[in-house]
């Protein structure tokens, strides 16, 4: 048995949103949807995370940030885009600074829709995001086995000159 | 029970108390916030995940450092209760503490390196009183030993009632719980984002969450020295003072360093203190 | 008193003689040296020379009872005090009156003054030649630290001066002058443990005054002036003090005799002059109000400073205290010295955590530890006497080896601030490791300090009143201090950083003299360690209980689990500078930064699309803890109670 499904660590990150749907994703933290439940802490720390969660869309100036992220999410990981605009760019498509939804930049797992995305929908889409966080801790699992080298990212290390 | 079967199940039952009471923590929290909360095993499921998850090395020295303070830190309750001379343990107690504080320190991250500096004041803070209660431990009892203090017929809390109020104090600070959680915090969105723990990933922080469960049931054990005439009175007053804590992380926020140095070392020699002063006075 | 007069084969006599002259010759020798190739050779050659005579005195006294001897043929030495005596007064007061500093004239001339009188005015009793010299186990444990830890750092020297004289163009090369006062000082410091007269060992004790006076004056600018003159001034003092104990004595028929003098039982001493004695043991070893002279001294060249002003010389002050603990057992004298020791342990650590040069933290922890053996002589038990020499022990081997170390870096990296040491395991290699194994030995739980410490609280615990409560709380307010900043100086050996080349080959211009001379000292770090139990059941158990007419027991009631947690902690920071040597599979780029970290260690992205370092520094506890202020704090408590010491037996007596 996994514990990813029992332990999946989000990391919230804010785009270019409206902080619409940023309200609704700290309503699922609240009493009344209270994630916690299903083991979700929110992070704050893309070390610890397993799930980046992002609200809003990609700007010229939050694409590396975005991307430095992810990046450093220990593996495996997935990203969850929340709302309109994290999906598409939503009403801030056409923004002169926007480059669109998350997908530009990340591999996206799960699209929630909705302006706001209701916290229903968010908690359902994590859920969606456990799944596919089961299958690649599955697929690092036998790759694993086969002896093949775990997935590296990041630059080259420093240190080994 | 002999020493040696004292220390294994110590190493051996020590995480599962200590990860029981952190996960019961958890849901006590989350009832105080009208939340349902985790599941009692939660933290479990959380370290059986982090040991399964990619650890990321950004520095050659920081997982052997961090495998050392898991290690000194059973090791320290191991030899508590294995039956070595008290005072030898509060050494090893706070390598354990330095080892964390080095694993931490030793990254580029800011954010580490600050919680790192802070925990580094943690130690500054609480150290005294740490060697202070043990001494004054082994002054009224007259005993070198944990067997030694639970053998004696002296009850320890009646002699030492201001050394045990200075131990809820310094045991708030030492568990890192609000106000004192100046190093490192489970909450998200504050200035030190994760603090110590910043960029420890996977088993590296896994290694975090078992030494903080040895380190929980140790702090349990000091409580037992105290009330030494009946061991599950001093577990139930253990339990009592988790839950007031419980209650004082949920409704204080973050103190200043400053505060933290200041208040520990003026409780550690004020109560400890005098405690310890009128003990040698009276002539015990 | 076991009381044994050497046999007429022992050897102690010729080799006591041969440990003082040896040396003195050798460094004459250098004076007149100036090529440095045949300096190297003679350093090299004298060095080894010396540390074999010692081992030779450790091997002929054996394991035995303590031994009193005199000159071969049973010269008396009387008149050579007499003129040495005049030659250093001399000396002071013309280099006084050259520099126009008067206060250390006129404390010479006083001394002066007393040598006449007691000399010309026939007020000293002539010593008993037979007993001019004492061997004993806490004189061997001393002559081997002099012995062994010396030598190497003479050695160390050889490579440190070059690349010194170097950094430092403007110093002419007085480097004939600065070996000539290292092996005056040997010479002075071997005469000074074995002396069992007093005015015998006040001649040798001023003789090691000087050469610390001179050598802190090596570059004779203004500001090296001042301090060597405040260390002058302050041992003169001391010195003084030392004078006016023998006027005390003199009149006692074998009261200068400091074997009988320490066994009369208490209440017999004449404690006025144990407390001048103290006074001046208080004084060389820079307890509080005198810890001033100590930091001064760090503008010495660093070899100085790990021979004199930690592993050595400094140590003669508290080998004198530990010398008259028997005497001061119980007395009000005892325990005043004990808080001076104790106090200035707290305040001068407490200093200590906020101060960023390495070689200040350096002295500050020495004059700590000196504090502790301090404490540890005046509350005179078996239990705290064998403490006391057992700091002696592990604080001279791995101090003088973290001095080096720090000399070795100050000369590649040029600055002895803490925060400038960032990264050093990933720019030097080895030496970090040497460090490292330093750092190990000054405090983390495996070494003797540890043990030390220990059972120093173990001893406090014991002692009865307030003064039990008071010691503890110091100990451990100061152990808890000593920890931050030990703990501040290991996080910038143990970061880690990207390096370039030319960083890398920093490591590969440093000599093979210092290299020599630092692995020794490591390995002595780990012997002495790895020794303990040796160490503390035949040379200071022995000791410690022969001092005191105490029943034999043993002291170190170490469990088998306590020595493996020992051995796993002495191999344990050593083992992480390997590891880290040989790992490859990190990425030091990978730190978190909120997403901001720019592909490269340390380096962000900053406003406009530039990049901008990280500069990560130690908290000094500012706003909470000034440094400043507690010294002069420090000062002002322990110049009380030291005030107290001296006067109290005097009033008590009248
Ligand atoms: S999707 Fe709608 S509510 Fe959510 S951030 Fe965008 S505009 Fe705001």
């Amino acid at each position: 048995m996994s514990f990813f499904r029992r332990s999946p660590w989000i990391l919230h990150y804010d785009g270019s949103s409206c902080n619409g749907c940023d309200i609704e994703v700290l309503a699922c933290l609240t009493p009344l949807y209270d994630v916690e439940r299903f083991g979700v802490v929110n992070t704050g720390n893309p070390k610890h995370a397993d799930i980046l969660l992002v609200t809003g869309s990609v700007n010229e100036r939050n694409v590396e940030i975005v991307e430095n992220l992810y990046r450093q999410m220990p593996d495996p990981k997935v990203v969850v885009a929340v709302g309109a605009c994290a999906c598409s760019g939503g009403i801030f498509a056409r923004a002169y600074n926007v480059q669109g939804g998350i997908d530009r930049v990340v591999p996206v797992d799960v699209y929630v829709p909705g302006c706001a995305a209701r916290p229903e929908r968010i908690i359902d889409g994590v859920v969606q995001g456990i799944a596919a966080l089961e299958g690649k801790r599955a697929a690092m699992a036998a790759g694993r086995r086969r002896g093949a080298l775990r997935p590296q990212s990041g630059s080259q290390p420093a240190g080994a000159a | 029970m002999s020493g040696l079967a004292g220390a294994v199940l110590f190493v051996v039952l020590a995480p599962v108390a200590g990860g029981l009471l952190v996960g019961a923590d958890r849901v006590v929290t989350a009832r105080m916030q009208g939340r349902v909360g985790p599941p009692l095993l939660q933290p479990f499921y959380d370290v059986g995940k982090l040991l399964e998850k990619e650890a990321r090395q950004v520095n050659p020295v920081a997982e052997p450092l961090l495998l050392g303070h898991l290690a000194f830190m059973a090791l320290t309750g191991a030899l508590v209760l294995g039956g070595v001379d008290l005072l030898f343990t509060v050494f090893v107690f706070a390598l354990a503490a330095l080892c964390l504080v080095l694993a931490a320190g030793s990254v580029a991250s800011p954010f580490s390196h600050a919680g790192a500096e802070r925990e580094l004041i943690v130690l500054l803070a609480t150290e005294p009183f740490f060697i202070l209660m043990l001494a004054a431990v082994c002054k009224v009892t007259g005993a070198s030993t944990f067997a030694g203090v639970l053998a004696s017929p002296v009850a320890v809390a009646e002699e030492l009632p201001g050394v045990l109020l200075a131990f809820l104090f310094v045991a708030t600070v030492k568990l890192r719980k609000s106000p004192f959680d100046i190093a490192a915090s489970h909450h998200p969105h504050q200035e030190l984002v994760s603090g110590l723990t910043s960029d420890m990933s996977g088993r590296l922080l896994a290694y975090v969450h078992l030494a903080h469960w040895y380190e929980t049931a140790l702090l349990a054990v000091f409580v037992v020295l105290f009330f030494n005439r009946s061991v599950p009175l001093g577990l139930a007053v253990f339990l009592l003072a988790y839950a007031v804590e419980i209650l004082v992380d949920n409704s204080t926020s973050r103190a200043k360093w400053e505060l933290v140095l200041r208040s520990s070392w003026a409780v550690t020699l004020l109560f400890s203190g005098g405690n310890v002063l009128a003990v040698f006075l009276l002539g015990r | 008193m076991a009381a044994a007069t050497a046999g007429p084969g022992s050897l102690l006599p010729a080799l006591t003689v041969f440990l003082v002259a040896f040396p003195l010759l050798a460094g004459v020798v250098l004076l007149f040296t100036t090529a440095p190739s045949v300096r190297n050779v003679i350093v090299v050659g004298a060095s080894t020379v010396v540390a074999l005579a010692s081992v030779a005195a450790a091997v002929a006294f054996g394991n035995g009872a303590d031994v009193f001897y005199g000159l071969p043929g049973d010269a008396s030495p009387q008149t050579a005090i007499f003129i040495a005596e005049v030659a250093i007064a001399l000396f002071v007061i013309g280099i006084g009156l050259h520099y126009r500093r008067f206060l250390a004239p006129a404390l010479a001339l006083a001394q002066l003054a007393i040598a006449i009188w007691l000399q010309v005015g026939g007020h000293e009793p002539a010593p008993d030649p037979s007993r001019l010299f004492w061997f004993d186990r806490l004189a061997m444990v001393l002559v081997l630290i002099v012995g062994i830890i010396g030598p190497l750092i003479c050695i160390h020297a050889l490579g440190y001066m070059r690349d010194y004289q170097r950094s430092y163009p403007l110093i002419r090369g007085r480097r004939t002058a600065f070996f000539f006062l290292l092996f005056l000082f040997l010479s002075s410091m071997f005469g000074l443990v074995l002396s069992n007269d007093l005015p015998l060992m006040l001649v040798f004790w001023e003789i090691t005054t000087l050469c610390s006076f001179l050598l802190i004056g090596y570059t004779r600018t203004p500001e090296t002036i001042g301090y060597a003159f405040r260390a002058l001034n302050m041992n003169l003092l001391g010195g003084l003090g030392f004078s006016i104990a023998i006027v005390l004595l003199s009149g006692r028929p074998g009261g200068l005799d400091l074997a009988r003098l320490t066994a009369q039982p208490a209440g017999a001493v004449l404690l006025p002059a144990i407390a001048l004695l103290a006074l001046a043991g208080l004084t060389k070893s820079a307890q509080m109000p005198f810890s001033s002279w100590l930091i001064g001294a760090m503008y010495a060249p660093t070899p100085t400073s790990a021979l004199l002003h930690s592993s050595t010389m400094v140590k003669a002050g508290v080998f004198l205290l530990l010398r008259l603990a028997p005497a001061m057992a119980g007395t009000e004298v005892g325990t005043l010295v004990a808080f001076v020791g104790l106090l200035t342990f707290l305040f001068v650590s407490l200093v200590a955590v906020t101060e960023q040069n390495t070689k200040k933290v350096l002295a500050y922890s020495t004059i700590a530890n000196l504090g502790l053996i301090a404490g540890c002589a005046g509350i005179a038990t078996p239990q705290t006497v064998w403490v006391g020499v057992m700091i002696v022990v592990f604080h001279a081997v791995a101090k003088s080896l973290l001095f080096l170390v720090v000399g070795t870096l100050e000369n590649r990296l040029y600055t002895k601030d803490m925060e400038h040491f960032d990264g050093l395991l990933s720019r030097m290699r080895r030496v970090s490791i040497l460090a490292l194994t330093g750092i190990a030995g000054m405090f983390v739980a495996p070494f003797g300090i540890v043990i030390a410490k220990w059972s120093a609280i173990r001893a406090f615990i014991e002692v009865p009143g307030w003064e039990g409560a008071a010691c503890l709380l110091i100990m451990a307010f100061g152990s808890a201090l000593t920890i931050f900043y030990w703990g501040k100086m290991l996080l910038k050996v143990l970061s880690t950083r990207a390096v370039d080349p030319g960083e890398r080959a920093l490591e590969e211009r440093v000599s093979g003299f210092e290299w020599f001379s630092e692995t020794a000292h490591a390995a002595g770090v780990v012997g002495v360690a790895a020794l303990v139990g040796v160490i503390s059941e035949r040379v200071v158990g022995p000791y410690a209980l022969g001092a005191f007419h105490a029943a034999p027991r043993t002291f170190l009631d170490v469990s088998p689990a306590m020595l493996v947690v020992l051995l796993a902690s002495v191999l344990f920071l050593p083992a992480l500078g390997f590891w880290a040597w040989r790992r490859r599979d990190y990425d030091q780029a990978d730190f978190y930064a909120s997403g901001r970290q720019a592909g490269a260690d340390r380096v962000v992205g900053a406003a406009l699309g530039g990049t901008r370092e990280i500069t990560l520094r130690n908290y000094y506890l500012e706003g909470v803890v000034d440094g400043g202020l507690v010294f002069r704090v420090g000062t002002a408590v322990c110049a009380l109670v030291l005030a107290a010491m001296v006067v109290v037996p005097a009033v008590v007596r009248a």
